[in-house]
């Protein structure tokens, strides 16, 4: 009796079964697409605004993405140290968040961008080198990351808000809560000393530099 | 008799104007829609020309032409009429059905990207005989009723059919997927395995083409052309993206090209050995289509195991690595 009702209900959630109606502009046969029950991002209803959702999950994919190697690199330097368990912490979040964006995109059948390993060995990198000149070099990395990244949310956010605020209710809520986490990342960088490394600005400017070429990048292919 | 039937297709006709004019939708392509109007009057005047009437009547159509011509959404009404008084209509329902969700003004106003679909629709019944060209195009338009003139909006000609039919293709194939999804969730199915879940979508797409096999290479070597190779490609990637979602593939990582890359190895290989396999019932494609999807399960396996080795590897070089600092003293807690 329990199956049935859960089997009939699960039936009612995907009725029309993952078939999306894409009206391809060249095409002259629309393609059925997916009617599926939403849990974040809302089916798009036309390709405009699927190319629009697929740019910000994509992105918003590799970001966390590339968080989660640069922490793994820090960690890989100073996990041993006494930032470790910080670090960790920090790290678990990032991992939380990735999983997050996993499920997203596989739902909405997003594509990832393409320069994934590209960001795995980048990421591991900026961390590791910078955990090498030492906890204060770590902690300026992460402020720079998270300041580059909660810009670049905020930005999302304020795109998402003019666009439509109901229809995308629920991915506005999720960026803004990962948002939220960023920004507490930057923070607790800045308590631990990240500004009394030697050449602060210098490090800061390159890293954002690097974010911001890498979100480019990543909207894109 | 034939002078009511056109005076009640006259008011008709007028009445369609009305509803349109009074709703005016302003389009980005009202040259254009112009234009088409005046094709579209053009081939029923044509049309209207090739059969018997009293001159009476003409004076009418004349004036409808002429209604058609100065209202900018006269396209609509002029091709509606003609849509709604075909028989073809049962045929092209696939496309046509679509109407309530294009956006449309009216219920009976009909896009010309519909009317371009059921032309390219009722072509393909020719195209064994005239093969992927502006004939079959031609021959199309007129079962519809229309002019063979009208095959002039094509400007892609051939190349329009072709991308087309695979678009329709591909679309029963979603549509064939779907419906396995959906009775594999109400538990009426088992779920398949990857592999045969994969051979059984590509066999299911190809066997498609068996009613034009002979002209196929043609049609191959038309999408191969310049200007057909980026809607060709989009439909291919859309293709294998759909065959791998619904074989259950949710990766999110090199995984998700890597699949799709080579599925489409796959399926166009197959495609080649199809239009030169002279077997029963193409046996011979399949098998070779067996085969290759065991290659890539193959491959897969071997990418697990090269994988896990090069963890192991890893792993027994970082060990090394920590009884070095240990043994330098390096590995103190700081």
């Amino acid at each position: 009796m329990q199956r049935a009702t859960h089997t009939s209900l699960y039936y009612c959630s995907n009725i029309v079964s993952p078939t999306m109606i894409r009206q391809c502009l060249t095409c002259r046969v629309p393609v059925q697409l997916s009617s599926r029950a939403y849990s974040v991002v809302p089916p798009p209803r036309d390709s405009e605004e699927k190319a629009m959702l697929d740019r910000i999950l994509r992105v918003d994919h590799a970001g966390e993405y590339g968080a989660n190697r640069i922490y793994a690199g820090q960690m890989a330097v100073l996990g041993r140290s006494r930032t470790g368990p910080l670090i960790q912490e920090m790290w678990d979040q990032e991992k939380k968040h990735l999983a997050k964006f996993n499920e997203i995109l596989a739902e909405s059948r997003v594509r990832p961008t393409a320069l994934l390993p590209f960001w795995n060995i980048a990421g591991f990198v900026l961390g590791a080198s910078s955990a090498l000149l030492g906890k204060e070099g770590a902690m300026a990395c992460t402020v720079a990351v998270e300041e580059s990244i909660s810009e670049h949310y905020n930005s999302q956010i304020r795109a998402l808000m003019e666009k439509d605020p109901e229809r995308y209710t629920e991915l506005l809520q999720v960026i803004k809560e990962f948002r939220d986490d960023e920004m507490e990342h930057h923070d607790t960088g800045l308590e631990h000393d990240a500004e009394s490394v030697p050449g602060y600005w210098l490090l800061k400017s390159a890293i954002q530099l690097g974010c911001k070429a890498a979100i480019y990048a990543s909207e894109r292919v | 008799m034939a002078a009511l039937l056109r005076g009640l297709r006259a008011g008709r006709a007028l009445r369609g104007l009305g509803s349109v004019v009074a709703a005016p939708t302003a389009t980005n392509s009202q040259c254009s829609s112009l234009r088409r109007g005046f094709q579209c009057a053009a081939a029923r005047l044509q049309d209207d020309g090739k059969s018997d009437k009293p001159p009476s009547s003409s004076s009418t159509t004349y004036h409808e032409h002429y209604q058609a011509h100065s209202a900018k959404q006269g396209t609509a009404a002029a091709s509606q009429e003609d849509s709604a008084s075909d028989p073809a209509d049962e045929a092209s329902r696939p496309n046509t059905s679509y109407q309530d969700q294009g956006g449309e003004q009216g219920e009976e106003y009909e896009t010309e990207e519909q009317l371009q679909a059921r032309i390219l629709t009722a072509a393909l019944e020719f195209v064994p005989q005239h093969g992927w060209s502006m004939e079959a195009i031609a021959s199309g338009a007129e079962t519809l009723g229309l002019s063979s003139a009208s095959a002039g909006m094509f400007n892609n000609g051939a190349g329009d059919l072709v991308l087309h039919f695979i678009a329709q293709c591909n679309s029963q194939l979603v549509e064939i997927l779907a419906e396995q999804h959906k009775q594999v969730q109400l538990g009426q199915a088992e779920r398949k395995k990857t592999a045969d879940f994969l051979r059984d979508a590509v066999e299911t797409r190809l066997r498609m083409h068996i009613p034009y096999i002979e002209s196929w290479p043609q049609a191959m070597s038309i999408l191969l052309l310049p200007h057909n190779i980026p809607d060709s490609l989009k439909h291919l990637s859309t293709l294998v993206d759909d065959m791998w979602y619904y074989a259950g593939d949710r990766s999110t990582d090199m995984n998700w090209y890597t699949k799709r890359a080579a599925l489409t190895g796959i399926y166009n290989t197959t495609e080649l050995v199809m239009v030169q396999d002279s077997s029963p019932d193409f046996q011979d494609t399949w098998n070779f289509l067996d085969n290759r999807i065991q290659d890539v399960v193959k491959m897969g396996t071997t990418a697990k195991q090269v994988q896990s080795t090069g963890e192991a590897v890893v792993q027994g070089l970082m060990g090394a690595a920590v009884t070095l600092k240990n043994l330098t003293g390096m590995n103190q807690r700081r």
